[in-house]
């Protein structure tokens, strides 16, 4: 069956002929073309189609679900089977649904079809101006690939959406030489709707790579104490992730949130204001469905450090009896501050500018510790040496809160919008 | 994925290629404090071909697996490493041959159990820890099954087909302390289907226990005090410390990227007493967790000796770098889904037991930690690594005292190893590890206790 929004619908009938009450078929045909380097050079081209086919049915309030990566009707005649036997053999819940109707809708983002030719002189030009502009610069691995998503969400109540998104996305990874002496590795990622800028100029690309090169001979900070980090923009998300999980279904219904009582209340700092946007113009790399199967909208999560709503799914909204988000989270968005970076660099007495995160998952309380990578030493005001064999530690619930500025300056990375933002209090451990 | 006979199909190959037909099945259960959140199966299956000309690679797949399919995939490939070619103009030799004919099918002879009894078992399991344990404040069960199928044509002439499963069962426990909570995550079973791992629920109740009183001293910690300490790393620690720490260190690709490794092949970089090997399906007469007998790329999988009593012996090659390294590739090119290429990928990765006792190792300490369990890892290519410590214990005297909080421990691996002074006798497998390298893939991690010393996070 070569027609996707045929494939969704014939899931649906399947799902309901085999006895499902209620029934709910995503369809997703997902086309890459991907030009691969690795250590330096140019060294594989890649082509793939998938097709993934999602049935859930609903049977006496219990719920199965299959996800095969068939669309033909056996395939799909079978799946549903399947996914009926699971059904069946589940433990009623009332909390299990499917999206009730909403109005049919199309939408589309980005290209159709990939230009070969650009992306291998793109990806060419990376190499050679990042060779050129930073010698001791290795590059160990770089994809850039351009991804075509046609998905369709069909169900019983009606829902009847397609959404058409072609987006280029660029990894890179490096580290860099000099004499026998090795930096740390570091990378990024950048979501383009075109190639029509060179990729060193997109997201942090070219700014970490120079990073790099200076990041060869390090040092431990000092001592230890407790002071200010600067988070730069590439790993605020990390950073923003235990927030993220603590307002997902998971961490409500088992009642291990620490944030599970505390909606339009002051979690963070008043600077701090976050939001999902999937479909706004600046999120190049968003989604317009959510995985429920609703039509997604953006959302303001915190507002000037208050929180204003949980990412609950239409089950974990029925099952703690709470709002369902209007979108999945993800492609975030930090509103920029008042503060020029130069200016919040030369406010901190002595802390850290990080730049990369490596540290253990946050427990459930906020705890967190890691070690500093990729980042630098500032004292008296002044960035003054890149630094290894450091440790940070404190608690995330008490950073957002702790939020002294943010920025001005904003980085895109197509998938999220992030500033620097400035924290105090934190536990700095050198040798 | 049956009948399909890709030697069929070896006629289509203009150049050196690989011909993949994979299927991936998986099936999760989730229960969290008693609700059912999760209830899904998957499979995942198609074709795919890379092929080589001259230094560039192409490669394409398809989910369909008709004859057409097949052939529009290996045409595509065969495209793809001309367009690249004709861009590169690399000209480098041909790839080393390797020729191998392997079968090796890890499916269950037992009848295999419905999505009810799946349910039914993983129900018994939670309500069974809330029968036991009713002042937790919040516990999930949740069962993860992976089995992954492959079938491999080469245009040398290798043919395998292989069916690798492996079936979790993670259990969490939250306790709420002075209102926050503290939780442990136990993860039980390894390789094998369902019903070949998992005899019967009652199987689980010891480990459970166990678990159980680790998180009530834990809810007790204290936090760890920050600096270099002399730790006791038990066998999951030691042995993520040997995946993230060295093993990555010494992939190849890694090495060409600048790895610190990279210099000091045949130098001591470790105490005499840690011999570290990548082991490819068997480590000291038992199969390991990810058994691997013949890899991606058509190598019959061997074990790599990467370090020998204390000194540098080898790195981890697929046929590309084994070619430019003038190595003998070994079968660590390992790929994760049909639509995926293949990477230089550990299998199972481990340090080699020693001599000392766990229990005289702790009493040798004076004034550390016993770190018993890891949560991630991170490591890098100067080899400073950080690993999550999610249970772990003060030793006072030579006594083991109080349970610490979640931290982290951090160093530069080579530095690290040399200061290791004991190695335990016992070596235990880490079976549910899933390393992430533009892909994932699963992994083995194991070792013996060592004691070292070793940066720890805290306050």
């Amino acid at each position: 069956m070569n027609d996707p929004t045929r494939s969704a619908e014939y899931g649906v009938n399947a799902l309901l002929k085999a006895g499902a009450d209620r029934a709910q078929c995503h369809v997703t045909r997902i086309e890459k073309h991907e030009l691969n380097v690795m250590s330096g050079e140019m060294s594989l081209l890649r082509t793939t189609f998938d097709t993934q086919v999602k049935l859930i049915a609903i049977k006496d309030g219990k719920k199965g679900s299959t996800t095969i990566n068939k669309s033909d009707p056996d395939s799909v005649v079978k799946g549903a089977r399947e996914a009926l036997a699971i059904a069946e053999a589940a433990v009623p819940d009332e909390a299990n649904d499917i999206a009730e109707g909403q109005p049919a809708a199309r939408f589309v983002s980005g290209s159709e079809s990939p230009d070969r030719d650009n992306m291998h002189y793109r990806m060419k030009e990376l190499l050679e101006t990042a060779r050129e502009r930073y010698p001791a610069l290795l590059m160990l691995q770089a994809f850039l690939d351009f991804t075509r998503e046609d998905t369709y969400v069909v169900n019983s109540n009606g829902v009847d959406f397609s959404a058409v998104k072609g987006v280029y996305h660029c990894t890179a990874v490096f580290s860099a030489k000099e004499d026998g002496k090795v930096s740390s590795f570091n990378g990024t990622s950048v979501a383009m709707r075109d190639l029509g800028v060179p990729i060193i100029e997109c997201g942090s690309t070219g700014r970490l790579m120079r990073e790099t090169t200076e990041q060869i001979h390090t040092r431990p900070v000092p001592g230890k104490f407790t002071g200010d980090v600067i988070i730069a923009p590439d790993c605020l998300g990390d950073m923003l992730a235990f927030l993220d999980d603590s307002i997902r279904d998971r961490a409500l219904i088992s009642g291990t949130s620490v944030y599970k009582d505390s909606l339009n209340q002051l979690i963070a700092s008043p600077l701090l204001s976050l939001h999902a946007r999937p479909v706004s113009g600046e999120i190049c790399d968003g989604y317009f469905i959510t995985s429920d199967g609703y039509s997604a909208q953006n959302s303001t999560i915190v507002d000037r450090g208050f929180l204003r709503t949980f990412l609950l799914s239409l089950y974990g909204s029925r099952k703690t009896g709470r709002t369902r988000a209007v979108n999945d989270g993800g492609a975030y968005v930090v509103d920029p501050g008042e503060t020029p970076l130069d200016e919040m660099v030369k406010s901190v007495d002595r802390g850290v500018l990080l730049v990369r995160f490596s540290g253990g998952y946050p427990n459930e309380n906020g705890d967190f510790s890691g070690v500093a990578k990729n980042s630098y030493f500032i004292e008296n005001g002044q960035v003054k040496y890149p630094i290894s064999e450091t440790m940070i530690s404190g608690n995330l619930a008490e950073c957002y809160k702790n939020i002294r500025a943010v920025s001005r300056e904003c980085v895109n990375y197509g998938y999220a919008v992030f500033p620097w933002v400035a924290v105090s209090g934190v536990t700095i451990s050198g040798k | 994925m049956g009948g399909l006979d890709l030697k069929a199909y070896a006629g289509l190959f203009k150049t050196y290629t690989e011909l993949r037909v994979q299927e991936n099945r998986t099936i999760q259960i989730s229960f969290v404090k008693g609700s059912n959140i999760a209830n899904i199966r998957s499979g995942t299956s198609g074709v795919s071909a890379r092929a080589y000309q001259n230094g560039s690679w192409g490669f394409a797949s398809s989910p369909e697996l008709t004859p057409d399919a097949i052939a529009a995939v290996v045409k595509e490939a065969t495209e793809n490493a001309l367009f690249l070619d004709s861009r590169e103009r690399k000209a480098e030799p041909p790839l080393p041959a390797t020729v191998v004919s392997s079968e090796n099918d890890f499916s269950t002879k037992k009848p295999r159990l419905g999505q009810k009894e799946l349910l039914d078992f993983l129900r018994q399991v939670d309500d069974e820890i809330a029968r036991r344990y009713p002042g937790l404040a919040s516990r999930s069960v949740i069962l993860r099954c992976l089995d992954m199928e492959k079938t491999l044509l080469t245009s040398d002439g290798s043919y395998s087909h292989s069916m690798i499963p492996r079936s979790q069962i993670h259990v969490v426990l939250s306790v709420e302390k002075d209102g926050t909570p503290v939780e442990l995550m136990e993860s039980y079973g390894g390789l094998g289907q369902f019903e070949d791992v998992f005899e019967s629920p009652s199987s689980l109740w010891e480990g459970i226990e166990r678990q159980y009183q680790h998180l009530m001293k834990k809810s007790e910690g204290v936090f760890a005090e920050a600096g270099v300490k002399t730790c006791v790393l038990d066998a999951e620690l030691a042995g993520i410390l040997a995946h993230e720490a060295i093993g990555h260190t010494c992939e190849a690709d890694l090495v060409m990227g600048g790895s610190v490794a990279g210099d000091w092949i045949g130098k001591e970089v470790a105490s005499p007493l840690v011999t570290l090997v990548d082991f490819a399906n068997t480590a000291l007469g038992q199969t390991c967790p990810v058994p691997v007998y013949v890899d991606d790329e058509g190598t019959r999988a061997e074990d790599v000796v990467i370090i020998e009593k204390g000194v540098l012996k080898s790195f981890l090659h697929n046929k590309e770098s084994a070619r430019r390294f003038g190595a003998e590739p070994k079968g660590n090119a390992r790929a994760f889904l049909f639509s995926d290429e293949p990477l230089i990928r550990m299998r199972n990765t481990g340090i080699l037991p020693g001599t000392s006792k766990l229990e005289d190792m702790i009493a040798s300490v004076d004034d550390g930690y016993y770190l018993i369990k890891p949560s991630n890892g991170q490591a890098d290519l100067t080899s400073e690594f950080m690993f999550g410590v999610t249970l772990g214990y003060e030793i006072k005297g030579g006594k083991l005292g109080r349970a610490i909080k979640d931290t982290t421990i951090s160093g530069v691996a080579f530095d690290m190893l040399k200061t290791v002074s004991m190695v335990s006798n016992e070596m235990k497998w880490l079976s549910h590890g899933m390393c992430g390298k533009k892909q994932p893939i699963p992994v083995g991690m194991g070792g013996p206790a060592i004691k070292c010393q070793v940066t720890i996070g805290g306050r």
